[in-house]
């Protein structure tokens, strides 16, 4: 067990070391799938191995871990303390400086140094470990080919790759950290080394709206880690204990320990990007698309929705559950408007991204067990879909320079294979029998007996079906039979064809992961779970996955037959000239026409919307915290 | 054994019901403008000579995009019958849904890609709608599934009348008549050109045609939901939905996407809250 934790946690930051310091190309590519790899099988190893109990490593040279993480902390504010100046950046260096004095009086006045376990993990763990270190290595591994001739792009002199595999791979380390610590003083570690790493990945094209936004991501997670650290101090001010799990078995508590729990689910939001916090996750799309893949995927976001579940039966039952619920299906619904607005793919992503961690997070408010299992199979699927998308879109993009979905108007007749993957994707995101809408489907149960959470759901729901549904239909064109199809890298092309298999194939094991994974981990397994469980009837309903495939089947057979059909041009009201895609206009010239999808934005325009959004998220965040008094 | 039987006859009753149910509404339209109207079959004709035309397609995302229409729309109406859950039925009519616009979006011409647009706002207006109007039943009756639902000692209609008005809304943006007809009209200035169907011909309208008459029953069906205690109760509340939606749709001028989109949510939103809170206090 001991020699899976460090291969998951310590191999990344080696391999991160490797690719560092040996500059070569060849070495990347060697390492990176390797230690890709390895990590999967790691992961898979230790679900295996199932759930662990407490435990702490020994120490290192005759030191304590517990030190060096200490030490290793107070490192790494130091070195965002020296960005902030270097950024000149008032919020940041603030913020960090507060979180040293703030740590310094918790770690050398307050805590009394007994022995607490630093790891456990429970199947929630387990499955953040699988995500992290399946879905991110696929990344990693499409970043190689990507970065190379994103840097092509660029024509740089020397290359910046060494340092951006560094902070690739270094941020699956410390996700697996984060989502494996039981000591809260090690989650706040590797809490803050994701910041930093995410800190670096955005900024690292040196661009003027790079570093710029990287700040923004810095001062916002900056945030987030002092919320977490004055969380932490009046946790423990309460309990007296470092240790996660017995936080979480002591169940809610008096109002300061609340309150102390309400602030590090701000953490969690600020992480998670929820509204109004939602301006860095934006932000980051400046990266390079891996990075975007990453951090909306398997890394940074999900910690933010982690720590807000993990924390869940900690304010059970309590005010501050529902105003968790509120905010989360406001962010949901906030950010699917603010998505119809949008023609650029990635921003689309981005903001579908920020309003389905809302859902998540509003399922752990709700805090029942059927709206803990729709949380994790959310994250879950969310995890899949959204880094396929991503990776389609940064391959799209490299071959028609733009990532607006206009210009991916009819791309399937450029790109047959990758725009076929892409409307794959989208549906996978949108439609039954996938998993990210069986996740909508049990929140939205769940949420039936919470008025204000599901008008908010049902409205948002609606509205992620209009972008998802314009961007998939878009991409579908006509297309000479019989034409070659385009030729991608393997190491582009093996991710891609791996995760769209994924996102199809997870979701026909819905039920396998439900029953393994997530019934038993759910407190109080009885009555109140079967009766939730059956009334949604979701894990017997393979019948009809089986009708919808067959029907998936025929209609594919049908499509087959199109290329022996005549061919036809699309109607023009009688005025087509035979030349595809114009008519005959004013003087009999040729006039080329132009669609464009309907982007609503009078009503829902980022201008118009975001500081409407931003105030009430705002007003709904404050009245979080203030529901943990 | 009985739910296999359900299934049968909402697979094979269902569009013929359907279909009797255009025609019968081409012939009350006719005269309501005092025109003599064609014989009640006529939709079945219509659907039948298009079956016999020649396929033509622009490419194959639209084929399988009518096809995928017609097997969502179908699926829902066949777990309608089977009494499940009604938050799947809804997600799996939504399949229907989203797939007729995406395979409009497929063509190049113009008129099939700005009424896939008004089809999405459609979309987009009447969801919540539905959801909402599904949690009614929730709350009233404490499940989701319509064999629950149907079980009730008392019509619903008395507990749920807001609910009711909100689905009415609902089912006349869904069948896409005036008012709501924006998506499937308009050239210039005829009708000849149908928005979101411009470019499916032949074989393949005739395909988005039955689809159209199994949503067209499982919409009815869901208003039949509100009066399950007696079959002469709820066949009369289900003709006089009917017949107003005819009137209206005869009656009313069509309106812009904007218009709709504020006044239904506005409305419907409204009501659905206030029968919510009717419910929650109940």
């Amino acid at each position: 067990m001991s020699n899976l934790l460090l291969i998951l946690i310590l191999l990344p930051v080696l391999a991160a070391l490797a690719c560092f310091v040996v500059r070569a190309s060849a070495v990347r590519r060697l390492v990176v799938p390797v230690t890709g790899g390895v990590l999967a099988a790691a992961s898979v190893a230790l679900l295996m191995q199932g759930p662990i109990e407490p435990w702490s490593p020994g120490a290192l040279f005759g030191l304590s871990w517990d030190l060096i993480i200490t030490v290793l902390d107070f490192a790494l504010l130091g070195v965002i303390f020296f960005y902030g100046l270097k950024l000149k950046n008032v919020l940041i260096q603030l913020f960090t400086l507060a979180q040293i004095v703030l740590l310094a009086v918790f770690e050398f006045v307050m805590v009394e140094h007994a022995a607490t376990p630093a790891f456990a993990a429970d199947n929630l763990s387990l499955i953040m470990v699988l995500i992290i270190s399946i879905i991110g290595s696929l990344i990693c591994i499409f970043a190689l080919p990507y970065m190379k001739s994103h840097e092509e792009h660029l024509h740089l002199e020397k290359s910046k790759q060494p340092q951006f595999f560094f902070f690739l791979v270094l941020f699956l380390g410390a996700m697996n950290g984060l989502v494996l610590a039981n000591n809260v003083l090690w989650l706040y570690f590797f809490f803050e080394a994701t910041t930093f790493c995410s800190f670096m990945l955005i900024g690292h094209d040196g661009t003027e709206i790079a570093t710029k936004n990287a700040t923004r991501a810095l001062w916002m997670n900056s945030l987030g880690g002092l919320a977490f650290v004055i969380g932490m101090m009046l946790v423990y001010n309460g309990l007296g204990t470092l240790s996660l799990a017995a936080i979480l078995s002591a169940g809610p508590q008096g109002a300061l320990v609340l309150t102390g729990i309400a602030m590090m689910c701000l953490a969690g939001f600020t992480k998670a990007a929820q509204v109004p916090f939602q301006g860095w996750l934006l932000g980051a799309m400046v990266a390079p698309t891996p990075v975007s893949a990453l951090l909306h995927s398997s890394t940074m976001v999900k910690a933010g929705v982690y720590v807000v579940l993990r924390l869940s039966p900690a304010y059970q039952g309590t005010l501050l559950s529902e105003t968790i619920a509120i905010c989360g299906a406001f962010t949901f619904l906030a950010c699917a408007a603010l998505a119809i607005g949008q023609s650029n793919g990635k921003k689309i992503l981005a903001y579908s991204t920020i309003s389905n961690l809302g859902l998540i997070i509003a399922c752990a408010g709700l805090n029942t067990p059927l709206a803990l299992t729709a949380a994790v199979m959310l994250i879950i699927f969310h995890a899949v879909s959204k880094s396929l998308l991503f990776l389609c879109v940064g391959t799209i993009e490299q071959e028609i320079g733009s990532r607006d979905i206009e210009d991916m108007r009819g791309l399937y007749e450029r790109m047959p294979r990758t725009s076929f993957i892409a409307i794959t994707g989208v549906l996978t995101m949108l439609l039954p029998p996938f998993g990210v809408l069986l996740g909508k489907w049990m929140a939205i149960e769940a949420a039936a007996g919470s008025i204000w959470v599901i008008i908010m759901l049902a409205l948002g729901s609606a509205l992620t079906v209009v972008y998802w549904a314009r961007w998939g239909g878009g991409l579908m064109g006509s297309r000479e039979p019989g034409k070659p199809s385009e030729s991608l890298p393997l190491l582009i092309n093996l991710p891609l064809v791996l995760l769209c298999v994924g996102a199809v194939v997870l979701s026909a094991a819905t039920p396998v992961i439900y029953k393994t994974l997530i019934q038993p981990m759910l407190p109080g397994v009885g009555p109140a779970v079967n009766i939730g469980i059956g009334s949604l009837g979701a894990f017997e309903v393979y019948g009809l996955y089986i009708a919808l495939g067959a029907g998936l089947v025929v209609a594919f057979m049908a499509g087959r037959r199109a290329p022996k059909l005549r061919k036809v041009a699309p109607y023009m009201g009688g005025a087509n000239l035979g030349l595809e895609g114009s008519f005959n206009g004013p003087m009999n010239q040729p006039v080329a026409f132009g669609a464009g999808n309907l982007y609503l934005s009078e009503i829902f325009g980022e201008e118009r919307l975001t500081m409407w959004v931003n105030i009430l998220g705002a007003a709904l965040t404050v009245l979080m915290i203030g529901g943990g008094l | 054994m009985k739910y296999l039987i359900l299934a049968l006859i909402g697979l094979i009753a269902a569009p013929l019901a359907g279909g009797l149910l255009a025609g019968i509404d081409r012939r009350i339209t006719a005269r309501l403008q005092s025109r003599q109207g064609p014989p009640i079959m006529q939709a079945f004709y219509d659907v039948l000579k298009l079956f016999g035309k020649e396929p033509l397609a622009l490419n194959k995302w639209q084929i399988i995009c009518a096809w995928v229409y017609l097997i969502g729309a179908a699926a829902s109406c066949v777990l309608f019958f089977m009494q499940s859950d009604l938050l799947l039925i809804f997600f799996v009519q939504a399949v229907g849904a989203v797939f007729l616009v995406m395979g409009a979006l497929a063509g190049r011409s113009p008129y099939s890609q700005v009424g896939a647009q008004r089809e999405l706002i459609q979309i987009l207006t009447y969801e919540p709608l539905l959801v909402l109007v599904f949690v009614c039943f929730y709350l009233a009756t404490g499940s989701f599934n319509v064999s629950d639902i149907i079980a009730v000692d008392k019509p619903l209609l008395a507990r749920l009348p807001l609910a009711y008005i909100v689905l009415t809304y609902a089912l006349t943006i869904k069948l896409r008549k005036s008012p709501f007809d924006f998506s499937t009209s308009h050239h210039g200035h005829q009708e000849l050109v149908k928005g979101v169907l411009t470019e499916y011909s032949g074989p393949y309208l005739a395909l988005v045609e039955v689809a159209h008459w199994y949503e067209t029953v499982l919409i009815l069906g869901i208003c039949a939901l509100f009066w399950t205690t007696s079959w002469y109760w709820m066949a009369a509340l289900l003709v006089c939905t009917y017949f107003l939606e005819l009137v209206i749709d005869n009656t009313m001028a069509r309106m812009t996407w904007r218009w709709m989109l504020k006044y239904v949510w506005g409305v419907g939103l409204a009501m659905s809250v206030v029968n919510l809170i009717w419910l929650y206090a109940g």
